[in-house]
């Protein structure tokens, strides 16, 4: 039990170091900037505490706005996506599945996985575009960036999730 | 108890999700310039909105008080505005052709100024009362006149004041003619209208009309000729049918007459001795 938020912890640190150290300076032609650490949030299995991911989400989030300079932006982003985190996982999950189910390509199906983690990813940039412009001056701007950065979010990832289960 | 329980924690998630809302909703106003000061912007234009909405209610509450200020306002200016015509209109009058030619007819005389201190117009015979006397060089017989035309004719002098028989009197007898002309007959009048007096003895064939100018005559040495007197309103037949009659409007309206002024004629006291010594 320990090991596991153990390495929940872990694996916040190595995310937000990354999203910190490499794609906060990430602005692909100006409007898109990955915002990673999210994917922190989709590793946490079936049946989780859902206080315990509410603050494991309010505090990925404050790490990553500490670092990025955004306070309350991340926070309250992550803190949604790990408010409907459970939610989304419990509805489509595979009906055999095991109690404490680890949401992957494998135990979900891919294209399940990949609606699942969409959907996660696309609600958290929506709040987090919406809250960090905080004006709808320039709706055009705000919706490129926020699309491409969801492009650019989910294609990494992806690539991480690839990265990750070759491993394993 | 313990469904009880169990039932709120179930509902734990909920509270912790809105505590770390609100407290990422705190921070995000709180450390962020640009969304504090949206906060601060938005909140100020809905206190503005209200602040606003209370001022026309105000106002509207308070029109009833403003409405008798703006009456009482305008009935002062209407009162300035009406002495504000008044001395236009004396200063306009003051500067008229009567006046210039009566200040070039009265060049040579003496002109002692004087003050109404009592008047009537509505006897049949009334008197003007002038606080200057004696001691200011007024004889009897002398000529009053004031800016618009002649008033009449000093009648007792005491050591400070004198009496003047005004035109209104019925016992004043002026020797006027008609401009241009050089038919002659006295001013007189018998009561009614102060503004109104009527000039006997024009001869018949005299041709007189309506508008012609009434002066002075100069057949005494009350007045020098030529000072107005009034205008010709009416032609009328005499009693006896022998002359007419004109009926003058005067210039002068002794009803408010303020400030005179009284020929003093240096021949008169000559004039004077002259006559003493045929009596």
């Amino acid at each position: 039990m320990i090991i596991r938020e153990l390495i929940h912890l872990l694996q916040l640190v190595a995310l937000v170091a990354l999203q910190a150290l490499v794609f906060n300076h990430m602005h692909l032609f100006g409007y898109a900037t990955p915002l990673v650490y999210v994917c922190f949030l989709l590793y946490f299995p079936l049946n989780y505490s859902r206080c315990g991911i509410l603050l494991w989400g309010f505090a990925a989030g404050l790490l990553t706005d500490i670092f990025s300079n955004t306070p309350g932006v991340g926070t309250a982003s992550t803190t949604l996506v790990a408010m409907i985190q459970p939610v989304l996982l419990q509805a489509m999950a595979p009906k055999d599945c095991v109690e404490d189910m680890m949401p992957n390509f494998h135990t979900m199906g891919y294209g399940n996985y990949a609606r699942f983690f969409i959907i996660l990813i696309v609600v958290h940039h929506l709040l987090f575009f919406a809250l960090e412009s905080f004006s709808y001056f320039n709706p055009l701007h705000l919706l490129l960036s926020c699309g491409s950065s969801i492009a650019l979010t989910t294609s990494i990832v992806w690539a991480i999730e690839h990265l990750l289960n070759r491993k394993s | 108890m313990q469904s009880f329980i169990d039932r709120l924690l179930q509902y734990a998630h909920w509270v912790i999700f809105l505590v770390l809302e609100a407290l990422s909703g705190w921070m995000l106003f709180r450390f962020n310039a640009y969304q504090g000061s949206v906060w601060f912007t938005q909140a100020n234009a809905v206190a503005g909105y209200v602040l606003d909405c209370q001022a026309k209610i105000l106002q509207f509450v308070h029109l009833k008080d403003q409405n008798s200020q703006l009456t009482q306002d305008i009935l002062l200016l209407q009162q300035e505005n009406e002495s504000m015509r008044t001395q236009l209109a004396q200063l306009t009058q003051d500067s008229s052709y009567t006046q210039k030619v009566q200040a070039e007819l009265l060049n040579g005389e003496k002109l002692i100024p004087a003050h109404v201190i009592s008047n009537s117009i509505k006897q049949k015979d009334n008197f003007i009362t002038l606080d200057k006397g004696l001691k200011d060089g007024i004889r009897t017989e002398m000529g009053v006149v004031s800016g618009t035309g002649i008033v009449g004719i000093t009648y007792l002098v005491s050591n400070h004041f004198s009496v003047v028989l005004p035109i209104l009197n019925s016992h004043s007898n002026i020797s006027c003619r008609l401009r241009g002309t050089n038919y002659f007959g006295s001013l007189k009048w018998d009561g009614g209208s102060p503004l109104q007096a009527y000039m006997d003895d024009i001869p018949r064939h005299a041709r007189c009309k309506i508008g012609d100018i009434v002066e002075t005559s100069g057949f005494s040495s009350v007045f020098p000729a030529g000072i107005f007197v009034g205008k010709v309103i009416q032609v009328k037949n005499s009693k006896d049918g022998l002359s007419y009659r004109l009926e003058v409007q005067l210039s002068t309206d002794l009803a408010q007459i303020r400030d005179v002024r009284i020929v003093s004629n240096s021949r008169q006291a000559e004039l004077d001795s002259l006559q003493r010594q045929v009596k």
